[in-house]
């Protein structure tokens, strides 16, 4: 052990590099600079760490990385959480595999700058836990205790420090090595169940898994002793639950309280440093212990909230000292002098009570109303709770089992009968190429698809992940997909990283983590899906629209420009219908350094549709059609379909149409494919049929054709929709 | 009866939101409390849609839980699965037996219902089920009608529905919403109001 003076920040730095952290990404915020600022005057060879476009950005790609199995730290400012919060909040329903911790610093009383919030609000909100340290020696411990507690209970962890902790300077001991980040494989999980959301029943059962994973969070922290509980040897008196950075003035504010004069006996004091989930025993024990709570901490009454609900659970009807009953103010930071007030105004209610410095017996004593009279028991009358709810507090995590529900029998039954209906794209979608171009392109370079992480986005796009594309992996927030891919990237992968995005979703969030790859020269290819809509929602305008349905008075912003403007290595601009040159392309591009950005340029079926684009159709030759299926297997297109007097065994066998899903309702399909049809069995062949209504002549599944049915016909020719 | 909790569904693009739209412009016409609550996300992908009209009742939320619809319309066989527990024991159940196969089904990976095991399942919770197949629908002209204006018909002819709305005031709705198109819409609306009388459905099935 080596002792030195460290502030805050370094202490949270240095556990970090303790706890073998492999990367580490933020953006510079007082008082939360210090952490990251340490980091890079560090030698630290096999890590990443950098200053990320902006909080969201640096999340994701700290997310991206413990995904991948890595331990990885994510800094910020308090306001930081509010722009990291949209990717925050989802990467919070899948849970992570490698240690996630997400470091904020919040300033109460406002010595930086921006509004004095509260970041706790964040973790309660989000379900996830956080840690509290209420000193330098206690951030640097509690900072490796934080990714022990995300791979023990496979969710980030908040780490939250306030202004004096952060930038405070103390003598710390510790342990002065450098520890490499350990040699794990990089996790490459195909489960869109879990990375995706895309579904009903996929994010309440992700919500159920949350609150769960916080229960798990609950126990560890117990286990590990984080909340220090003292109990006075005689019931009764005081009980002080004080949180965080408050625990620092607590002793000397009761010293304080105590040469002044004012009578608060002895006390039993609750230590909170892990303050989400809310520490449940420790408060049971608390209040069954005293008479009168005090909680003391900086900024809103979580804790004291918690702590009243708690207290009418368990019929506790003591006074609750803070800010709630006007003795403490929710403004400003904390230090000796409040602590001392409170003390003060617990030192009036214990004297009310006839408690101060005797506690031990049962009495009655002038209550605050007038002809009333309350009759104090030990407190050992509290070990039944008030509701019939068993352990369970309100407002306190239950178990997943009490909250998922019983669906019942009927609608259980009935609907198992009903046939998986995967969402797809529309027919003659122009994604539906970019799906098949990069499958393609990732086997043309000489990988396994299984082995070439590819990121999904919000919009249309993310419906690549569903059969028979099967190709997406990940769906987080709004741009998401390029930060994720990052994170990959700094794990260690071996293989090409692409990322996939919409054009209104790049516009919306995407800029960032593009900026922030080319930046710092990340390597990776984004495929950005330009149907100059943003048409998931209904075919909205977005920035680059054709201008003749820009809003008058704008104008359309031409997105290739832009990218052009940020300075990717390379760009290329490709038509996904013609999917033989987009997988050429993108071939090349998955075999060549540095960031690499494919638009793939065509406009939206529908919206080509609706504005009189003519582009043709195709038409099925039954003679030549063997009906293989190979068109429908490959392409899934809504417009093609089996003539109904066909058979419907396979010609081959299928393997990737395993996950279905429909709305509400994704069912992993357990069955197996249907037994081959014997070859010549004189069974009537029939053909596959195209709907001409829906049918735009796309061509894409002509090119599947191994015996060339299908033929494009008619006029117009593909590039008229653009 | 003076209410009527109606649940749609079908697939995206079937004109099932197109009947609750429907329905909500007659019982505006009628002045008759109305709330329609259309889930149509991927709708226009191929998706299962649903949609929740409640007719006659003030002051309520627009979710029809389980076991809560007096009627079910079900445009697609397999999707009408979906809806079975949302009618209310005794109920009645409208399923128009279109097939609308999802790809998993067309290459033989995963097994489509048949008309019996479903009505099965309607029938096993005490619900009375009519059924209309497309071959049923009638030409105008040569031309084919639309199934969800035939269905509207056939709901104001076979179930509950005629005890909340006139039947003539929901063909004035549906004529006046397409104007073009209302000669062909009117047949095909009255065809579906004959369908469950011609059936003897209207007699033997429908419940007061």
């Amino acid at each position: 052990m080596t002792r030195l003076i460290l502030t805050g920040n370094q202490a949270v730095a240095l556990g970090a590099v303790q706890a073998r952290v492999k990367v580490v990404a933020g953006y510079p915020g007082t008082p939360s600079t210090g952490c990251i600022a340490h980091l890079l005057t560090m030698n630290l060879p096999e890590r990443t760490v950098e200053w990320s476009t902006n909080e969201k950005v640096a999340f994701e790609v700290a997310s991206g990385a413990a995904w991948a199995g890595q331990r990885a730290l994510a800094t910020m400012k308090m306001s930081g959480v509010n722009v990291a919060y949209d990717a925050l909040i989802s990467i919070a329903y899948s849970g992570t595999n490698g240690g996630l911790v997400i470091y904020v610093a919040d300033d109460p009383g406002v010595s930086a700058g921006m509004p004095e919030q509260d970041s706790r609000g964040f973790a309660l909100m989000s379900d996830l836990p956080m840690l509290e340290p209420a000193s330098v020696a206690d951030a640097y411990r509690l900072t490796q205790a934080a990714f022990e507690l995300s791979e023990a209970a496979s969710t980030p962890v908040f780490l939250r420090l306030t202004t004096a902790v952060a930038l405070g300077h103390a003598i710390v001991d510790l342990d002065p090595t450098v520890p490499p980040p350990p040699a794990r494989d990089v996790v490459l999980e195909k489960n869109i169940t879990r990375y995706t959301k895309a579904g009903s029943k996929i994010c309440k059962d992700q919500h159920a898994a949350l609150i769960e994973r916080l229960d798990t969070a609950g126990e560890w922290i117990s286990e590990a002793g984080l909340n220090r509980l003292e109990l006075s040897d005689a019931p009764g008196g005081l009980g002080i639950v004080s949180v965080g950075a408050v625990n620092a003035y607590l002793n000397e504010g009761l010293d304080a309280a105590r040469s002044a004069g004012h009578q608060v006996g002895e006390v039993s004091i609750l230590r909170a440093v892990a303050t989400t989930p809310f520490p449940i025993e420790e408060v049971k024990d608390l209040l069954t212990r005293c008479d009168t709570v005090l909680v003391l901490e900086e900024l809103e009454p979580h804790m004291e909230r918690a702590v009243t609900v708690a207290a009418h659970h368990w019929g506790f009807d003591g006074p609750i000292v803070g800010k709630l009953d006007g003795t403490l103010s929710r403004i400003g930071e904390y230090g000796v002098a409040e602590v001392r007030k409170a003390l003060a105004a617990c030192s009036t209610q214990l004297v009310n009570r006839g408690e101060a410095g005797d506690a031990s017996a049962s009495m009655t004593v002038p209550a605050a109303k007038a002809g009333e009279s309350v009759t104090i028991l030990p407190r050992a009358h509290l070990a039944t709770p008030r509701s019939d709810s068993g352990d369970l507090l309100p407002g306190c995590p239950p178990s997943a089992a009490t909250l998922t529900g019983e669906p019942s029998k009927t609608v259980l039954s009935s609907t198992d009968l009903a046939a998986p209906r995967p969402i797809t794209v529309c027919a003659g979608c122009p994604h539906r190429g970019s799906y098949l171009a990069i499958e393609a392109a990732i086997k043309q370079a000489g990988f396994a698809k299984d082995e070439v992480m590819v990121t999904g986005d919000i919009g249309c796009t993310i419906l690549g992940m569903n059969p028979p594309f099967n190709l997406l992996w990940t769906e987080v927030s709004m741009g998401s997909s390029i930060g994720l891919a990052q994170g990959y990237v700094h794990a260690g992968i071996a293989t090409p990283v692409i990322a996939t995005i919409g054009d209104s979703t790049f516009f919306h969030g995407g800029i960032p983590g593009l900026l922030n790859a080319i930046q710092h020269g990340t390597p990776l290819t984004l495929v950005i899906m330009d149907n100059g809509w943003t048409s998931m929602t209904g075919m909205q305008v977005n920035p680059g629209t054709d201008a003749e349905f820009q809003p008058e008075g704008g104008r359309r912003i031409d997105l290739v420009k832009v990218v052009e403007g940020l300075g990717p290595d390379r760009i290329e601009v490709v038509d996904p219908y013609d999917v033989p040159s987009m997988t050429d392309v993108l071939a090349g591009c998955l075999t060549s350094d540095g960031v690499k950005v494919v638009v793939a340029q065509q406009e939206c079926a529908i919206q080509a549709r609706r504005r009189g684009v003519a582009v043709g159709t195709v038409a099925v030759d039954p003679d030549k059609c063997i009906l293989c299926k190979r068109c429908l297997k490959v392409t899934g297109c809504p417009a093609l379909s089996v003539l109904p007097n066909a058979p419907t065994e396979l010609g081959e066998t299928v393997e990737d149409l395993t996950v279905s899903l429909g709305s509400g309702s994704n069912v992993p399909t357990e069955q197996a494919p249907r037994e081959q049809e014997p070859e010549g069995s004189g069974t009537p062949r029939g053909s596959i049929a195209i709907d001409p209504l829906l049918c735009n002549g796309c061509g894409i599944c002509v090119e599947t054709c191994p015996t060339n049915a299908l033929v494009r016909v008619g006029s117009g020719t593909k590039g008229d929709a653009k | 009866m003076t209410t009527c909790d109606l649940v749609l569904v079908g697939v995206g693009g079937q004109g099932v939101l197109t009947i609750g739209d429907l329905l909500l412009r007659a019982a505006f016409a009628a002045d008759l409390p109305a709330s329609f609550c259309p889930t149509k996300g991927m709708a226009q992908r191929g998706g299962f849609v649903k949609a929740e009209l409640r007719l006659g009742a003030e002051g309520v939320g627009p979710r029809i839980g389980e076991g809560g619809a007096d009627v079910v319309i079900a445009m697609e066989r397999s999707e009408a699965l979906r809806a079975i527990g949302y009618l209310r024991p005794g109920g009645m159940f409208l399923l128009y037996d279109h097939v609308w196969e999802p790809t998993g089904v067309q290459l033989g990976v995963d097994t489509y219902p048949t008309l019996d095991e479903v009505t099965a399942e309607i029938e096993a919770e005490g619900a009375v089920c009519m059924v209309i197949s497309p071959a049923d629908l009638p030409e105008m002209d040569g031309t084919r009608i639309s199934p969800n204006v035939f269905l509207l018909g056939a709901a104001l002819g076979g179930t509950q529905l005629r005890d909340l709305l006139d039947a003539s005031s929901v063909e004035e709705v549906v004529a006046s919403r397409w104007p073009k198109a209302s000669k062909i819409n009117r047949h095909a609306f009255r065809a579906g109001l004959d369908a469950p009388r011609k059936r003897g459905d209207g007699e033997n099935h429908v419940l007061g």
